[in-house]
């Protein structure tokens, strides 16, 4: 089973990426802000398989988060779902080795393709 | 002699008589003013184009500057909440103006900071600048810090930060100040709304953040200041920024945009020469001296506020403090009119030159001496027995009666349209507070006022510069 | 004649009054007034503190009634993730049989609900939302938002109808498009772009006022977001708009659709009297990277105002061709604007897949300042 951790500071978008990502084959923990995600990797000694994040965010943005976890001895690949629409944040995030990048509205279907891509890659 | 002086007696008390009318009927139109301002701003669906703009590859890019000395306790929280504002392009520029602390060290330490050679053009003069920092770290990108030698003032170190700016407009607080997180896309709406006018200046409302929770720089909980200086303050900053700022705002006569925070046009603010390091007042100066170029450039301008809270500062909770601020406010007020009074009057600066300025200078300035003078002619007549007590007291109760109504509109368009603070009876604390306000707070202001004013005459030396800020953090576990 | 009793203790109050001068008069009338004024703006207060209140007990109830509803009816439809089209799947609406829909203010919640999923999700599980909220009839409230004569409430219905992408006639429209408010004129013109089934980009030949900066954020949004919307030759509004906004903004729409037919259009933009309007036709053809174009912005670069002389020193960075080193690294050395050289450096920069040399010159040679902004344009950590 695949832990993931998720970041997301809307209240609506955490229980569709649960409802996405069935708890069957997924261990999906949420967390709503930069602090907390912190807390939770350093808690879990950086055992996720993947992290989900968004960009704007309190306490720490999802570049840090990026920069925190990419910095890692082994790193957690990373999808960004952001509502970004500015090119040089995305590119930015790419920079800092985000894995993938997903522009809300997502498309469910999408968001779990691109899921199972990226942990069938690091498997 | 007897003749002439019951003459001046006649006079004076006419005069006054009609200065007073004019006040209350200038703060009963500012009441409805505020009003229809605020009206306005609560039906358009602000939340939803925030979110728009948060998204859009279009949003006008936003410079961040903020002046740090001997900030060593709380800079880098500081620090971390302006980098997680929501915006999409913009950068911040923190401003270490000669620290003696860590202030430095902390940043290079904290975000992989490191010199770089970074090519200018410097239009405004400043202390010299030694080193420019950018981090290593790809994740703090939009982080500058400018190390440089210390001006003595906040004007001198923002200065120094509009010279590096890259963008159109800058955003000036403090680094002491805690900030809403939409606090950049609020203020950039109303500058890509306005219909004729470019926006040189936009504001908005500040509060006191003396007993409000914060975690890391983020506001968790509002709350009235338990003591009560700070109190008194909160009440007077809504009454100032609810009322009177948003009420300016709705005829486009907003007289100041406060030095805590505030958006500018950089270009306007640049050839005006930036911030004056000889005032005490600035943010007021700044933005006297920007439209009177507007004017003057045939550019028709607007400056704009918002009435919702997105900064938060620590107002001094100590009477002495409170008077080094309040003297040094009256003080740069003065030195204002004096070196503006050209404006006074003069249909050339239309609404600044006939509404900003007069109201400044009968209602701003020269109040406090009316009301002293109207105090020590009080004590001379009550001394000789010619006050006719029960019509006096009558006239007093109106005023009083009438200054509370007035503070407690502010806290009713504030609670209508935002419902700030969590329980109901923090909200009656603080309508309590303009009560109480009349009799203690205002003589302060009115004593720190004359002061401010005495020492503009004669020209006494600053004793507070660098130690204007007071510093937030510090109290904070 | 009226018999009002008077309490005694007021009665030294009333012969004050009797024997005030009219000043002393209007100060008693005065503080009765204020005094009712206060005590009204406590009740206000206090008043909508409540009405608050309820509404968030309320929803804090029904909020997450609705999301596991529309959770399990929609997100988790099987047939959604099969693939089956939108319009094919049976909602099975029992479970909002229970909400308190007969309510307005549920109904309300219920949309702004559907709304928040939407702007999360989008493909097959948007349009399920978008049947689901036409199936609960929610779209009636909204409806009747539209014959408000209040301008909010009118902007606020036809947001929800470009929200959730539910056609109005354009005879409705239209006339909106010409309101004097400018909330509600910005807002038809956005549901008509949107939700007009005729010819949405018509009103680009029509508007004669200015887009704001705010106005072409929201049509940007709205037309890179909106699925089937063909997307015409922008080029059309270049040449013929008299509308400088119009054409401005027509020209960041080229630049994001990378509409390469558009170029002559632009081209001939170049000869436009408007500086603002040539700096903004340079900027699009650097981002375009047209070629050919770098010889007409050279040769017209000496006459041209500061803000397009930048603007051609960019686009040649950004076009890249690595032909224009020599007009860079002339520019750079001989130009006495500073914003000029360091935009040069900028440039040069970008060429240095063929001026690495020219590059290498130069930081042997530049007087201090020039080696400072070129020091400063090829360091990777400054961005700007």
């Amino acid at each position: 089973m695949s832990k993931i951790l998720l970041v997301e500071d809307d209240e609506i978008m955490p229980k569709i990426v649960a409802r996405i990502l069935s708890s069957a084959e997924y261990e999906l923990d949420h967390v709503s802000n930069g602090k907390e995600a912190f807390e939770k990797l350093e808690t879990a000694n950086y055992g996720y398989d993947l992290i989900i994040t968004d960009i704007m965010m309190p306490y720490a943005n999802g570049f840090e988060i990026l920069s925190r976890v990419k910095s890692q001895p082994s790193p957690i690949p990373v999808i960004i779902v952001s509502n970004a629409g500015n090119e040089d944040m995305i590119m930015e995030g790419f920079k800092l080795g985000a894995d993938d990048f997903l522009k809300k509205p997502i498309i469910p279907a999408e968001l779990l393709i691109r899921v199972k891509r990226l942990l069938m890659k690091n498997k | 002699m007897e003749g002439i002086l019951s003459w001046l007696g006649i006079v004076y008390e006419n005069t006054l008589f009609i200065y007073g009318l004019v006040l209350l009927l200038v703060y009963a139109l500012l009441a409805l003013l505020s009003m229809l301002a605020i009206r306005y701003y609560t039906r358009k669906d602000t939340q939803h184009q925030l979110d728009i703009l948060a998204s859009s590859p279009m949003a006008p890019g936003l410079t961040i500057l903020a002046p740090a000395f001997n900030e060593g306790l709380t800079i880098i929280s500081n620090v971390r909440s302006l980098l997680t504002l929501n915006y999409p392009r913009y950068e911040i520029i923190i401003i270490n103006d000669g620290s003696t602390d860590n202030t430095m060290e902390q940043l290079i330490a904290e975000f992989n900071m490191v010199a770089v050679d970074f090519a200018y053009n410097a239009r405004i003069l400043t202390q010299p600048v030694r080193k420019i920092y950018k981090s290593t770290n790809p994740a703090y990108s939009s982080l500058l810090v400018i190390d440089k030698v210390n001006g003595k003032s906040k004007a001198d170190a923002v200065n120094a930060g509009i010279n590096i700016a890259t963008f159109k407009y800058f955003v000036c607080t403090d680094v002491d100040c805690i900030l809403h997180k939409d606090t950049l896309l609020e203020l950039a709406l109303p500058v890509m709304q306005e219909q004729k006018n470019r926006v040189i200046a936009v504001g908005a409302t500040l509060r006191i953040a003396n007993s409000s929770e914060f975690d890391e720089g983020v506001l968790i909980r509002m709350r009235p200041p338990r003591q009560l200086l700070p109190r008194f303050q909160e009440v007077e900053y809504i009454r100032s920024f609810v009322l009177g700022k948003m009420g300016w705002s709705y005829i486009n006569c907003v007289p100041n945009v406060s030095g805590g925070l505030g958006l500018f046009d950089k270009e306007v603010a640049t050839w005006c020469g930036g911030y004056d390091h000889s005032s005490f007042g600035e943010d007021m100066e700044l933005l006297t001296r920007m439209c009177r170029y507007a004017h003057d450039n045939q550019i028709n301008y607007a400056v704009r506020y918002i009435p919702k809270t997105l900064c938060w500062t620590e107002g001094p909770s100590s009477v002495k403090i409170f008077s080094r601020q309040r003297t040094r406010w009256a003080r740069g007020l003065a030195q204002l009119m004096y070196a503006h009074f050209s404006m006074f009057m003069n249909p050339r600066y239309g609404k600044m030159g006939l509404i900003v300025f007069p109201f400044n200078f009968f209602f701003e300035l020269l109040a406090p001496l009316i009301e002293f003078s109207g105090i020590l002619i009080y004590i001379y007549l009550g001394v000789t027995g010619q006050v006719n007590w029960p019509y006096a007291l009558l006239l007093l109760l109106f005023v009083y009666t009438y200054a509370v109504m007035i503070t407690t509109i502010s806290i009713l368009w504030d609670q209508l349209s935002f419902g700030y603070y969590k329980k109901w009876w923090e909200v009656a604390y603080l309508c309590l507070t303009p009560f109480m306000e009349f009799l203690l707070y205002h003589p302060l202001i009115v004593f720190f006022s004359l002061r401010g004013y005495y020492y503009f005459l004669t020209g006494k030396k600053s004793t507070w510069g660098n130690m204007q800020r007071q510093g937030f953090g510090k109290k904070k576990k | 004649m009226f018999e009002i009793s008077i309490p005694a203790f007021l009665d030294p109050v009333l012969n004050t009054f009797r024997e005030a001068p009219l000043a002393i008069r209007l100060a008693m009338i005065f503080i009765i007034i204020t005094v009712l004024v206060t005590l009204l703006a406590y009740f206000s207060i206090l008043r909508s503190r409540f009405l608050g209140y309820q509404r968030r007990k309320r929803l804090d109830y029904l909020l997450p009634k609705i999301d596991n509803l529309i959770i399990d009816e929609i997100m988790a439809h099987p047939e959604v993730a099969a693939g089956t089209p939108a319009s094919q799947i049976q909602l099975n609406l029992d479970g909002f049989g229970e909400l308190p829909l007969h309510k307005k203010w549920a109904r309300q919640a219920t949309t702004d609900r559907i709304i928040h999923f939407r702007r999360n999700v989008r493909g097959n599980a948007g349009h399920l939302l978008r049947n689901l909220y036409i199936q609960l009839e929610l779209s009636k409230d909204t409806m009747k938002q539209m014959k408000s004569s209040k301008w909010a409430r009118k902007v606020r219905a036809l947001t929800e109808f470009i929200d959730m992408d539910i056609p109005v006639a354009d005879v409705t429209l239209l006339p909106l498009t010409n309101s004097r408010n400018r909330e509600l004129r910005a807002a038809a013109r956005h549901a008509y772009i949107k939700l007009s089934k005729n010819e949405p980009f018509k009103f680009f030949d029509v508007v004669t006022d200015p887009l704001l900066m705010w106005d072409q954020v929201e049509l940007f949004r709205i037309i890179t977001t909106t699925e089937d919307i063909s997307i015409p030759n922008f080029a059309r509004w270049i040449t013929y708009s008299s509308n400088k906004s119009v054409v401005s903004f027509c020209l960041k729409l080229i630049i994001h659709y990378n509409q390469l037919p558009a170029v002559p259009a632009v081209i001939k933009l170049l000869d436009t009297k408007d500086h603002y309007l040539r700096a903004d036709a340079i900027n699009c053809l650097g981002k375009l990277k047209v070629p050919d174009v770098e010889d007409k912005l050279i040769a017209m670069y000496s006459s041209q105002p500061l803000q397009c002389q930048i603007e051609i020193l960019k686009a040649i960075g950004r076009i890249s061709s690595g032909k224009q080193v020599d007009f860079l690294k002339q520019e750079f050395l001989h130009s006495t604007n500073f914003d000029l050289r360091k935009a040069a450096a900028k440039s040069l920069v970008k060429n240095d897949w063929v001026a690495s040399a020219v590059i290498q010159e130069l930081l042997a040679t530049a007087n201090r300042e020039n080696l400072l902004i070129l020091k400063h344009c090829m360091n990777p950590l400054i961005k700007y």
